[in-house]
């Protein structure tokens, strides 16, 4: 290595500011432990991926396998060590929300990791505090619960965004404060005092400074605080909270909309349906990642598979493939647009080898749609090379060996989705929608959170 | 390295106190492993650190390397450095200290211009900075100082009289003062 062999990459480079950590073993002696190592590492406190780089010369020699028990570094143990809870700041954190008018819990992916369902559930019951969940949170938390109020940010309905704005208190566990998140961060909680658990010392005081930061993993911190919390009662914050989404709800309902194509909702409505709800829904980056995220009635814990920060579109197809390869008995959804869609399109010939079945929704509006959106808000109407050509998915999931089908109408959705379920193998259904629909409500780059761009009544007058 | 110059403003950091921006000393004590130095400096790139000087070489310790990084910039600002520099595998240990805390001396090697008659003089004046003549020959003469980076500076300003040739920097290196282990 070193010397510009055939195919030779620095890999270890490459891959170096994208991996929690990355090894090349350089001695066979070396790689079981090297295996063992990443595993414990790529799980162990904040989760991330872990790359092996294995030269050719290694692979092809031999060694004794030797288990897990045997390896013993130092790195094993600094990666994984747990935080300490500091009980001072659990003290702290309690008598600020048992003073709180108007607090608010936002959860993020961390109460995922730690599948801290039922302590996250226990403590908003207890302290009778609002829960909005942010992308990475969704499904932590059932959207049917009266607590529930939905996911804060750029796309976050209103109401959401208001609650932000006003509360005195914000219990924010297991996020990083996204800057889809917070959009202008000296607008986003101004009136708060903000408790902060995450169990990466680094996400501390980054974005937003923490009034009480707890560095701790969220199952341990929200027990620890559920016990230490008096009850609450915040029947007064959430009704008024609950005025103003009754009153957007109000304003979007006035809007007029095409009744003719699939659209989101009536998609997403038919898969839960057919599913009972116990369906894991992948999507990729986008408008309908969005739409899903916003009008799917999650209630299933860690039923959302989404790329997050990154917005890493072709996410959805292999990553409904991984779903499904690890949880073979749960129905699995991929939903994904035309555009994103195609990035990693080669995988349905994997899904077709290994007999993986992966049940494909596109949401077809001929546009890589949230580009398009934002041309249409800031740049004037000019989509520049937005409009894309796809190919005909049911000649494509015929050439793969898979089924496809292709839906126009509204009324022909729940039909296709139960076909979808009782076909064997992966199945691709191509839902043309309505191809310059946006989502709303917006709150513009750069802007504070509270101030959206909502629906129009009259929707071809929008802001150009 | 960069210049002296204010630290960078973070997005969404208005409301942090700026402090207006300090010096501080990092050390680092790191595995002597594969792609560690790679990963430092990565990350000091990548998130922006203000970075003066850096310094490695061996500790007392087998297999471990000490690092010395010195940044400007604001308290919360070098907080988060540490915390993302502490999440890298192969660094064991880091402290952030301040210059009061600590010994933190450089070495430098300066090349001058000289004649046989400047020779003495600029020796000379060497002397007052603590300055030995490392080298001397017909045309130059190259001392070798030790000290803070500011006594470094200070001298450097002076011999520009005349003519500097070559300056060669180690970088900060530091440790705590008193008994207490850095």
């Amino acid at each position: 290595m070193g010397r510009d062999a055939f195919q030779e990459t620095d890999i270890i480079g490459v891959t170096q500011p994208i991996t929690k950590h990355n090894f090349l073993v350089r001695n066979i002696e070396d790689l079981a432990d090297t295996v063992h190592e990443a595993f414990k590492l790529a799980q162990g406190g904040r989760p991330g991926p872990v790359l092996i780089d294995v030269p050719k010369d290694i692979l092809q020699n031999k060694t004794l396998y030797r288990p897990l028990a045997s390896v013993n570094s130092l790195e094993y143990f600094r990666a994984t060590r747990q935080p300490e809870l500091s009980s001072s700041a659990i003290e702290q954190a309690a008598d600020i929300i048992n003073k709180a008018q108007r607090p608010i819990i936002m959860s993020g992916h961390g109460v995922i990791l730690s599948e801290a369902y039922n302590e996250l559930r226990a403590f908003a019951e207890k302290t009778n505090i609002p829960v909005i969940t942010t992308l990475l949170g969704i499904s932590a938390f059932p959207v049917t619960h009266p607590l529930s109020l939905g996911m804060p940010g750029m796309h976050g309905p209103a109401h959401v965004n208001q609650a932000i704005g006003e509360t005195d208190v914000l219990f924010a566990v297991g996020l990083r404060f996204d800057d889809r998140v917070t959009g202008k961060v000296s607008e986003f909680a101004p009136k708060a005092r903000i408790i902060h658990i995450d169990i990466d010392a680094s996400e501390i005081h980054k974005v937003k400074v923490a009034t009480v930061p707890i560095i701790a993993d969220a199952k341990a911190a929200l027990a620890a605080l559920t016990t230490a919390v008096k009850p609450g009662d915040h029947r007064a914050w959430i009704s008024e909270i609950r005025s103003w989404e009754t009153e957007n709800a109000e304003r979007t309902r006035r809007v007029k909309r095409d009744e003719q194509y699939p659209d989101p909702t009536s998609i997403l409505e038919a898969i839960r349906a057919e599913t009972g709800g116990e369906a894991i829904i992948v999507t990729d980056v986008g408008q309908h990642q969005m739409w899903t995220a916003r009008h799917y009635t999650w209630t299933r814990p860690n039923s959302h598979i989404t790329s997050g920060g990154l917005g890493t579109m072709g996410f959805a197809l292999p990553a409904a493939m991984g779903v499904k390869m690890g949880m073979p008995d749960v129905p699995v959804w991929a939903v994904a647009g035309d555009g994103g869609i195609q990035m990693n399109i080669q995988e349905l010939a994997t899904l077709r080898q290994q007999g993986v079945s992966v049940k494909v929704a596109i949401m077809n509006n001929g546009y890589l749609g949230m580009v398009r959106q934002w041309q249409q808000f800031f740049h004037a109407r000019n989509y520049s090379e937005t409009p894309i050509t796809g190919p005909d998915y049911v000649k494509l999931a015929d050439a793969y060996g898979l089924t496809g089908m292709r839906i126009t109408r509204r009324e022909d959705v729940p039909a296709a989705i139960h076909k979808a379920m009782i076909t064997e193998g992966t199945v691709i259904i191509d839902f043309v929608i309505e191809s310059e629909s946006n989502v709303y409500p917006m709150v513009a780059p750069g802007s504070g959170i509270t101030s959206m761009i909502e629906e129009s009544v009259e929707e071809d007058s929008n802001h150009d | 390295m960069t210049k002296h110059v204010a630290p960078p403003k973070r997005a969404g950091q208005e409301n942090a106190p700026q402090d207006g921006g300090h010096t501080h000393i990092l050390v680092l004590f790191v595995d002597d492993s594969h792609g560690a130095l790679d990963r430092i400096i990565g990350l000091l790139r990548r998130r922006r650190s203000n970075m003066q000087t850096f310094a490695i070489g061996r500790s007392e310790m087998p297999n471990v390397v000490r690092i010395t990084v010195v940044v400007n910039d604001s308290e919360v600002g070098v907080e988060q450095l540490v915390e993302q520099l502490r999440k890298i595998v192969d660094v064991r240990h880091i402290v952030n200290l301040s210059f009061e805390q600590a010994v933190a001396r450089e070495l430098a090697l300066i090349k001058v211009n000289s004649t046989a008659a400047h020779q003495n003089e600029i020796i000379e004046l060497g002397h007052l900075f603590g300055a030995h003549a490392a080298d001397v020959d017909h045309e130059t003469v190259t001392l070798e100082v030790t000290g803070s980076a500011d006594k470094i500076d200070k001298l450097v300003t002076l011999l520009q009289a005349h003519g500097i040739r070559e300056v060669a920097r180690t970088g900060c290196v530091a440790m705590t003062r008193g008994t207490a282990n850095t």
